[in-house]
């Protein structure tokens, strides 16, 4: 059972006190493998009997096409863009997440309020405030924190799709070259995620290792989290 | 005077207006407008909910009905914080006036009706520049529905507050909506020093008292010389005949 938690105030009209399914979430920098995780767990949960849901940042009905086509244009502000990101994720948490939830499926998210909060902070937006916008968010049953290094993460992302101007915080870094930026604003990510472990209750994954190793090592967990929910099978007569 | 949240006065002017749909505020601020680009001041109008930004998916949510309490309130936020940034902050530093038809009092009303907690909707709002002079027209709800329904042809499904599920006949929604959203102004009236204007009053009236309001606050506002082409005509006997095409399509006549 989910107990239903929520951050700051919360959302408005939720009467349930408990969710059977799971929310669980993995977090952490750009390029440190968080959807290839996602898919090979969903494909892994699917064919291991448990229903399962996917979501992540920007893939709301209502705010996602919103927010790519305000990014195309370089022309979104800090507060805008974090309320923009809020927007889409309450979207999701009403319409998608917690419907999912109550009906007993795991929920895995790519991303969740962390990535939201830690793209503020480094900005300069004040932390009062960026708490209490996100105050709607349901409080998960895990946060995997995928952490990685720069050294590994560089590589990923040129063999992907090369750095990009959002990830690289050529919006407010206001450098030049795009590998310096890229740089500072993912070892600012990275010093800012680390700094909200704790608080919000972090399960550390080394996400240096390989692919597979991390794999196991979060199937390992999950396994835990979500026992008892499967399906059990009735004897097929022979 | 307009206050950036950290209390660092900005030289520049905000004057708002807020009331229910039918309160007649934006004739008034329409009217207020006039007047002072007439006197020569430097006037920047703001509306509610126009920030091409985030226009798009407001306007999405709003036709696919996809919009909840929370995702209302967050993407109004999401507006006035991008007007904010690049249309009102910018104009108060330079020492304009600057118009809003409708502000944070917008929000609080129809966020907290809709069920958001009081608090959180301020905190989200925190970002706002405190306004010179906020103006509230008061107007009996009759009134101003009788208004709305003789001019407009069909409330919308949000405008009537149909998500709320207070009524299923629009035009019953439409009123007990407004009704709420009333006593969410007349509380707000003391705790953020709302200038009351009786909406009822003849028009002129209201603007004259309007006027009253804001006049105290024009010293020292940035002016700009309009139509400087004007003396060069008269000394050189020109005809501009050219130039009154620019005026034109810039609006400046």
């Amino acid at each position: 059972m989910t107990q239903v938690r929520f951050y700051g105030y919360g959302l408005p009209g939720m009467r349930q006190q408990e969710l059977s399914g799971r929310l669980i979430v993995l977090e952490g920098t750009d390029g440190v493998g968080r959807s290839t995780q996602v898919a090979l767990l969903r494909e892994w949960l699917e064919s291991s009997g448990y229903a399962v849901v996917s979501s992540g940042l920007k893939r709301s009905d209502l705010a996602g096409k919103g927010i790519a086509l305000a990014q195309q244009g370089h022309y979104l502000s800090d507060m805008t863009s974090c309320l923009f990101y809020a927007t889409d994720l309450t979207d999701r948490l009403e319409r998608e997440i917690i419907p999912a939830l109550r009906a007993g499926f795991v929920v895995l998210t790519d991303r969740y309020i962390y990535s939201i909060i830690a793209r503020a902070l480094v900005r300069g937006l004040d932390q009062d405030w960026v708490y209490n916008v996100l105050g709607f968010a349901l409080v998960p049953d895990k946060v995997f924190y995928l952490r990685s290094d720069l050294n590994h993460l560089v590589p990923r992302v040129l063999n992907a799709r090369g750095f990009n101007y959002w990830e690289s915080g050529m919006d407010f870094l206001r450098k030049r070259d795009y590998y310096e930026s890229y740089a500072e604003y993912q070892g600012r990510l990275l010093a800012q995620f680390d700094a909200m472990g704790s608080e919000f209750d972090f399960h550390l994954i080394d996400a240096r290792r390989s692919v597979h190793e991390v794999f196991v090592e979060l199937r390992h967990n999950i396994s835990k989290l979500i026992e008892g929910m499967r399906p059990r099978s009735p004897r097929i007569p022979q | 005077m307009a206050q950036l949240p950290n209390g660092k006065p900005l030289p520049g002017k905000l004057f708002v207006v807020e009331g229910i749909d039918g309160s007649g505020k934006s004739t008034q601020m329409d009217l207020l407008r006039k007047w002072l680009i007439g006197e020569g001041y430097c006037v920047a109008f703001s509306e509610w909910n126009s920030s091409p930004e985030v226009q798009a998916t407001t306007r999405r949510g709003k036709k696919k009905r996809l919009l909840s309490p929370t995702t209302f309130s967050l993407i109004h936020a999401a507006d006035l914080a991008d007007r904010m940034e690049r249309q009102i902050v910018p104009a108060l530093k330079a020492g304009a006036i600057v118009l809003a038809d409708r502000y944070i009092y917008t929000a609080f009303g129809r966020d907290v009706v809709r069920g958001v907690h009081p608090q959180w909707v301020r905190k989200v709002y925190s970002f706002a520049v405190q306004p010179t002079v906020a103006l509230y027209f008061r107007v009996p709800l009759q009134e101003s529905i009788t208004r709305i329904t003789s001019g407009r042809p069909q409330l919308k499904f949000y405008e009537a507050g149909l998500d709320l599920g207070l009524s299923s006949d629009i035009n019953e929604s439409f009123r007990i909506f407004q009704e709420r959203i009333v006593q969410e102004y007349e509380k707000m009236v003391d705790e953020f020093g709302l200038m009351v204007i009786d909406a009822m009053q003849p028009l002129t009236e209201q603007q004259e008292m309007v006027r009253r309001i804001v006049a105290p606050h024009l010293q020292g506002v940035l002016k700009a010389e309009r139509s400087a082409w004007r003396d060069v005509l008269v000394k050189e006997q020109l005809y501009g005949r050219y130039l009154t095409d620019i005026g034109a399509e810039r609006g400046q006549l």
